[in-house]
């Protein structure tokens, strides 16, 4: 079965900036993959090309469709939560659910309907007089009542207080994933997140860094708190990332033999917002 | 077509102006109608009944027309508005995000804009001046009865001129294709400042035109199309002839004539290539 999302070479600039730079990567089907990188890394940029909504240099396959010669297509197949803010602020609930139950054949009206009793949200309230936190319930609301084969969500939980964050990540793990559906998140909150993945994308300066199953953090990668005195040995065992925490030295290695990191101290599986630190920071020096 | 029902409707929960604008005219001249003070001295009387004998109901006609222009007026000034709005407003506040997540294809969503523009709105515009033009030529038959002994209305004039507004929207909307087109072009592309846009690079076309060609064509040839150009295609009057006397506003349409005037072909040919240009650009663009 080929892959979901397919990017070889994708690349875009702006003027004389790469925003993306010959990125390469694959979805997979049923997977929750989270796309992470800091501010400005590429992470809307790769989205924006996904989703048809900006042109691209490369090859770039979505469902098997060229995403902006087939969007319309695509969008029956995919949906996405851009960001909070995007439903209209003239816009009516009712009128929202009205609008996609007219124009979107898999739009599940009850569905919708359904999610949004749990909440405060009225059908004759206007986008203005809601929160933000109660926007992105409508938007939620209004996007998993698609049977979708693909849900993109472009950071999801900006400017949201911790309650409507949790509430977010609940409902989309509680109500909405299950192995016929895939999910891509762009954030640069890894910690909200991690526990939620089965894979992982970094993107830095536009280049995927890292492109890994979390199974597979576990095999490949390895923290190890190296005791004083083998300190020596274990550096020249090329380790690509090293902090200092509490008085340890921990080294992060990649690919390196468990047997002879145990000899060094103590290995730790890294968790994924230490590896991103780790990958980004020992990238830079 | 169920989509382009949807995107109109979207439209209309959009722009609620689109029905207090032309409620508000009407409700205007009826109030105007009703209670304004008519100062007429016996030589007014005079004309008006020398006018009514010379010209029979075609001053009832006129009179439709007359009262029916702040319509004309607004609707122009609003749907010039509506269409340079129309494909920033989404970029602007970023709800195109979300427009752009149905499915909806972007050729679909240009036409349904350019439908409002051209022809939704002048049809609205159309239903609130039939039924201003009614209650007036009641109200004001009733008041001029009472000095003029007699009244302006004429059921057969109001039927012509509710024809001679139909006329006006299918003419307007081809004559003006190419201009709403541009706009829209514009509306799609400027990332702020979308009014300045749609004028300067026609200035600066004229400018370089003038300077170093020594013509003025596209300045003569926009100037046809935004002013009496539209007059002297779809009507077979003049500035000099339009207020004389006629046996009704009907023997002026000029439909045949409109259709084959090559301004109007070589209009829709040059509004057809800028929609296809905006929908490519609304296609790629979603930033402000």
């Amino acid at each position: 079965m080929p892959a979901l999302i397919e990017a070889r070479d994708l690349t875009k600039k702006y003027g004389s900036h790469l925003a993306l730079d010959h990125a390469n990567f694959n979805v997979e089907a049923g997977r929750i993959v989270g796309l992470i990188g800091p501010n400005g890394a590429g992470k809307t940029t790769v989205l924006r090309a996904i989703l048809g909504l900006s042109s691209y240099a490369g090859h770039l396959r979505v469902l098997g469709r060229d995403p902006i010669a087939e969007r319309r297509l695509l969008m029956q197949d995919a949906c996405f939560i851009a960001d909070v803010a995007v439903l209209p602020a003239w816009l009516r609930v009712d009128q929202a659910i009205d609008f996609v139950a007219g124009v979107h054949p898999k739009f599940r009206r009850e569905r919708a309907s359904q999610l949004l009793e749990k909440t405060q949200v009225k059908p004759r309230h206007r986008m203005r007089e809601l929160s933000k936190g109660m926007k992105t319930q409508v938007h939620l609301a209004l996007t998993m009542a698609i049977d979708a084969r693909l849900f993109v969500l472009d950071e999801p939980t900006l400017g949201l207080d911790l309650l409507a964050r949790r509430s977010f990540y609940d409902a989309l793990v509680n109500d909405y994933m299950d192995e016929t559906r895939t999910i891509l998140i762009t954030t640069h909150q890894v910690e909200e997140v991690e526990n939620l993945l089965t894979d992982v994308l970094f993107i830095d300066k536009g280049r995927i860094v890292l492109d890994c199953s979390i199974d597979a953090i576990a095999e490949r990668y390895a923290a190890v708190a190296v005791a004083a005195d083998r300190l020596d040995v274990a550096r020249a065992a090329r380790p690509f990332f090293e902090r200092q925490t509490l008085g340890k030295r921990v080294l992060y290695f990649e690919g390196a033999d468990p047997g002879t990191l145990e000899t060094f101290g103590e290995v730790l599986t890294p968790s994924v917002s230490d590896l991103f630190v780790a990958k980004l920071t020992g990238a830079a020096a | 077509m169920n989509t382009m029902i949807w995107l109109i409707r979207r439209e209309f929960w959009e722009n609620r102006a689109i029905w207090w604008m032309p409620a508000g005219i009407g409700m205007l001249l009826v109030l105007i109608a009703l209670f304004g003070q008519v100062h007429l001295d016996a030589d007014d009387i005079a004309q008006i009944h020398a006018a009514k004998s010379l010209h029979g109901s075609y001053l009832a006609a006129k009179m439709f027309l007359l009262l029916s222009s702040p319509f004309l007026v607004v609707m122009g000034a609003y749907a010039s508005w509506y269409l340079l709005d129309c494909l920033y407003a989404d970029r602007r506040d970023r709800s195109v995000l979300f427009w752009k997540s149905l499915p909806i294809s972007d050729t679909a969503t240009v036409l349904s804009k350019l439908a409002m523009g051209l022809i939704v709105i002048p049809l609205v515009y159309f239903a609130f001046a039939l039924l201003t033009t009614l209650l007036l030529a009641f109200i004001l038959s009733m008041r001029l009865t009472i000095l003029l002994d007699a009244g302006i209305w004429s059921a057969r004039n109001w039927l012509d001129f509710q024809m001679v507004w139909l006329y006006i929207v299918a003419t307007l909307a081809l004559w003006f294709l190419p201009v709403a087109a541009w706009v829209m072009l514009v509306s799609a592309w400027a990332r702020r400042a979308v009014l300045l846009w749609t004028t300067l690079p026609l200035l600066a076309v004229m400018l370089l035109e003038h300077y170093f060609l020594s013509t003025d064509w596209f300045m003569r040839e926009i100037w046809l199309r935004i002013s009496y150009g539209y007059l002297v295609a779809a009507f077979s009057v003049d500035n000099a002839t339009f207020f004389s006397p006629a046996s009704g506003l009907r023997q002026e349409l000029n439909p045949l004539g409109f259709v084959t005037e090559p301004q109007t072909l070589i209009g829709i040919a040059v509004g057809a290539a800028l929609l296809i240009a905006t929908v490519q650009l609304r296609l790629r663009r979603t930033e402000s």
